[in-house]
């Protein structure tokens, strides 16, 4: 089976300084605001993948950054923060956007192996009629059902599941390789149950989930309970992946023994500690910094989020590299001054 | 609906009850009030209260009152007031409605739910106070926090001769939706920016505990409501030629006396801060950013109105030289309220202001005293404002 997970660390670190180097360079040429914020902060070239310069992933709300003329954006996509008003908004060229979707394809063959599986989609067929939820989660749905065939829904137009739809698909495709997907919460709730309660049988299944834990932490559900209990429906080959949409097309897959994400050979995250900035060793927690080749028409290929990470360790794992673990989100900073008598009582 | 202080029940209800200017009830129940807020436990804990309690003392009282008579009219209560303060500067409740208190008002105070400890702090020494006190003051005066409730802020807004709005443009915005009757009308406290200015000329004349003290105070000014008080300082100007070694020590002893009077920067504050500066720089509005330390950010604006008038973080502070404070004069508008000064001369500060001819700026105050309130804020003569007058000719 062919794979994106492929290089060591010192390997990877080698190629990615240089790939990423010219693209700090591409862009600073390629979008005025990215060249200003470098000079401003007395930009000098890197020696290492964690002294490239970052950009704080909010930015892509608060400014157009693109580096591409306007006659060559061939896509907008914008995502809804958990914020609420703000949107980010990441310009694709047609190159940008082929190559996205060819490594994310890469990445997830890593796992599923290169021919298209039949497809459960943990979701509802609704979902991308609701305008307003359509840009996050529609676009993570209508992106991964490429690489599934003769798809099923499990969620009907009500949300409800479909538990004949899912016996049909089963019936006709349980005895060979089968890939799921779906936002984490869905698939616990709905999948999860129903399969133990009606005895369907998951074990030819590949899951493929995301969407963060913490609707799972309000019930108490941890990753390695999720694991634990999906076994238990027969779904042993299963992985989380953590991305988002300042860096489409970039996934940080789960390894098959679970408990540890891992970064494409195109890719690397970087743990920083929020006092002193620098990198911070396995085992310590910070910042997390994600990095990726695939941004070109952008300048999103270094960013820091705002979620909380840990690496574990490095070329010590199911796959060469840095593996990790995302902790959860740092809490907006907000003011305490004058100016919020009625922010939220009005 | 709870009731934090006062008699409960209907609080739009007619009174009988009267009280008059400067009336003796309500100045011995602040007095009170002062003493308890004063005790070293309470300053200690939350310094703020401090000065408070300072602000409500007798002899300060007494001066208040008799500023407000004169020749040429009577002076009365104004009537029934809605004080609606912000929700996170525990004190601005107090001074709000103490001096309407003492103008002879009826009161009713809107608590905010997210107000913090020391908002406690003073409601539970109100209500001690109170426990001895003329029973008037609890028929008269209320205190009450209640939700997202139109009809009680409705029924309030009919009720109130005058209604105190603090907390911005969109607590104005938001609370204006709801009529006052034909007579009465409000006093707004909107959305301000304010400034810091240093003489580099005074800044280099002066000796190194002169100018830490500067800094100390500026700190002050900064730092304690996370730089977000309409009366913080956010950019700070450099008045005069070749400021860069003014500049370079201000940040130094910035960096020091922050870190000595332990005020904390956390990772969210911190990257907030790195947003708001890279965006400032990618709009050009900045040349150079500085980071430091989390607590402290500094940034070199580029042209004086690029100022950003905008909260921007705690610690986080753009940089500007101009040659002298006239230049300044321009840039200012009627939503800067406070510009806080170390260095210059008393001819220079007056200068500015007849200059500025009160077309922006309301207070021109000495680095250490930006957050100090005054019964004369935002322009407004409170207690003149709490107050009505009748003219008698025989």
């Amino acid at each position: 089976m062919s794979s994106v997970f492929t290089l060591p660390q010192a390997a990877k670190e080698e190629v990615l300084l240089k790939e990423l180097s010219a693209l700090v360079e591409h862009h600073r040429e390629n979008c005025e605001p990215y060249e200003r914020i470098l000079a401003a902060n007395g930009y000098q070239p890197a020696t290492t993948v964690a002294g490239l310069p970052w950009l704080p992933v909010r930015l892509f709300k608060n400014l157009e950054l693109k580096s591409i003329p306007d006659d060559q954006v061939y896509k907008v996509l914008t995502s809804s923060g958990t914020t609420g008003a703000e949107v980010s908004k990441i310009y694709l060229d047609k190159a940008a956007a082929a190559e996205q979707t060819r490594k994310l394809g890469a990445t997830v063959q890593s796992v599923l192996g290169p021919k298209r599986l039949p497809m459960i989609l943990v979701d509802t067929k609704a979902m991308l009629k609701d305008r307003k939820s359509f840009s996050a989660r529609g676009a993570g749905v209508l992106g991964m059902s490429n690489f599934g065939r003769n798809h099923v829904w499990a969620l009907d137009n009500e949300g409800h599941v479909d538990v004949d739809a899912l016996k049909g698909f089963l019936d006709q495709y349980g005895d060979e390789p089968f890939l799921i997907f779906g936002f984490t919460y869905l698939v616990w709730l709905h999948l999860y149950e129903v399969a133990k309660d009606n005895g369907l049988d998951l074990s030819n299944g590949i899951l493929i989930h995301s969407g963060g834990w913490k609707k799972l932490v309000d019930q108490a559900v941890s990753p390695e309970e999720f694991r634990k209990r999906l076994a238990g429906v027969g779904l042993t080959k299963v992985h989380n992946y953590y991305g988002m949409i300042e860096q489409i097309g970039t996934i940080f897959l789960e390894g098959p023994t679970g408990g540890s994400l891992y970064c494409p050979d195109f890719a690397d995250v970087v743990v920083r500690d929020p006092v002193t900035w620098e990198e911070l060793p396995p085992g310590k927690p910070g910042l997390l910094e994600v990095i990726s080749t695939l941004p070109t028409s952008y300048p999103g290929h270094v960013l820091l989020t705002e979620d909380l990470g840990v690496v574990h360790g490095i070329d010590d794992g199911d796959w060469p590299g840095k593996r990790f673990s995302v902790l959860g989100r740092l809490p907006r900073a907000e003011a305490r001054g004058c100016s919020d008598t009625y922010r939220e009582a009005a | 609906m709870r009731y934090r202080f006062g008699a409960e029940g209907d609080l739009t209800a007619p009174s009988d009850d009267r009280l008059t200017v400067g009336d003796p009830r309500v100045i011995d129940f602040l007095a009170k009030l002062a003493r308890k807020l004063l005790a070293p436990a309470v300053a200690r804990r939350h310094p703020e209260l401090g000065s408070l309690g300072f602000f409500l003392r007798p002899a300060e009282l007494h001066r208040t009152v008799a500023h407000l008579q004169r020749d040429d009219a009577l002076v009365f209560p104004r009537g029934n007031v809605f004080h609606i303060p912000p929700a996170n500067v525990d004190t601005i409740f107090v001074y709000s409605w103490a001096l309407s208190a003492l103008a002879g008002n009826h009161n009713v105070v809107r608590i905010s739910e997210r107000s913090a400890t020391a908002a406690d702090t003073i409601l539970t020494a109100l209500n001690e106070v109170l426990a001895d006190a003329d029973p008037v003051i609890g028929r008269t005066q209320r205190m009450i926090t209640y939700g997202r409730d139109d009809k009680v802020t409705a029924a309030l807004s009919q009720w109130a001769d005058l209604r105190v709005i603090w907390g911005g443009d969109s607590a104005v915005e938001a609370i204006r939706k709801h009529p006052l009757r034909p007579s009465a009308r409000d006093l707004t406290f909107p959305d301000r920016t304010s400034w810091a200015a240093v003489s580099a000329a005074g800044w280099r004349a002066a000796d190194p505990a002169k100018r830490r003290e500067a800094v100390l105070g500026f700190t002050n000014d900064s730092y304690w409501f996370d730089q977000a008080a309409c009366s913080s300082p956010r950019t700070v100007f450099l008045v005069g030629a070749d400021t860069d070694d003014v500049r370079t020590e201000f940040i130094e002893l910035l960096l020091q006396v922050v870190d000595q009077r332990g005020w904390e920067i956390d990772a969210a504050m911190a990257v907030e801060k790195r947003v708001n500066a890279y965006g400032l720089a990618a709009t050009g509005a900045v040349s150079s950013m500085e980071f430091p330390a989390n607590t402290v950010t500094a940034m070199s604006l580029v042209t004086v109105p690029d100022a950003p008038r905008r909260w921007i973080g705690a610690g986080a502070f753009p940089f500007a030289e101009v040659g002298s404070l006239l230049e300044l004069v321009p840039a200012m508008n009627r939503q800067d309220q406070t510009f806080s000064h170390f260095g210059f001369g008393s001819d220079e500060l007056r200068a500015f202001a007849l200059e500025l001819g009160g077309r922006g700026v309301d207070r021109i105050v000495p680095f250490g005293s930006a957050l100090t309130f005054g019964s004369i804020w935002d322009g407004f003569d409170l207690p003149r404002e709490f107050t009505r007058l009748t003219t008698l000719v025989e």
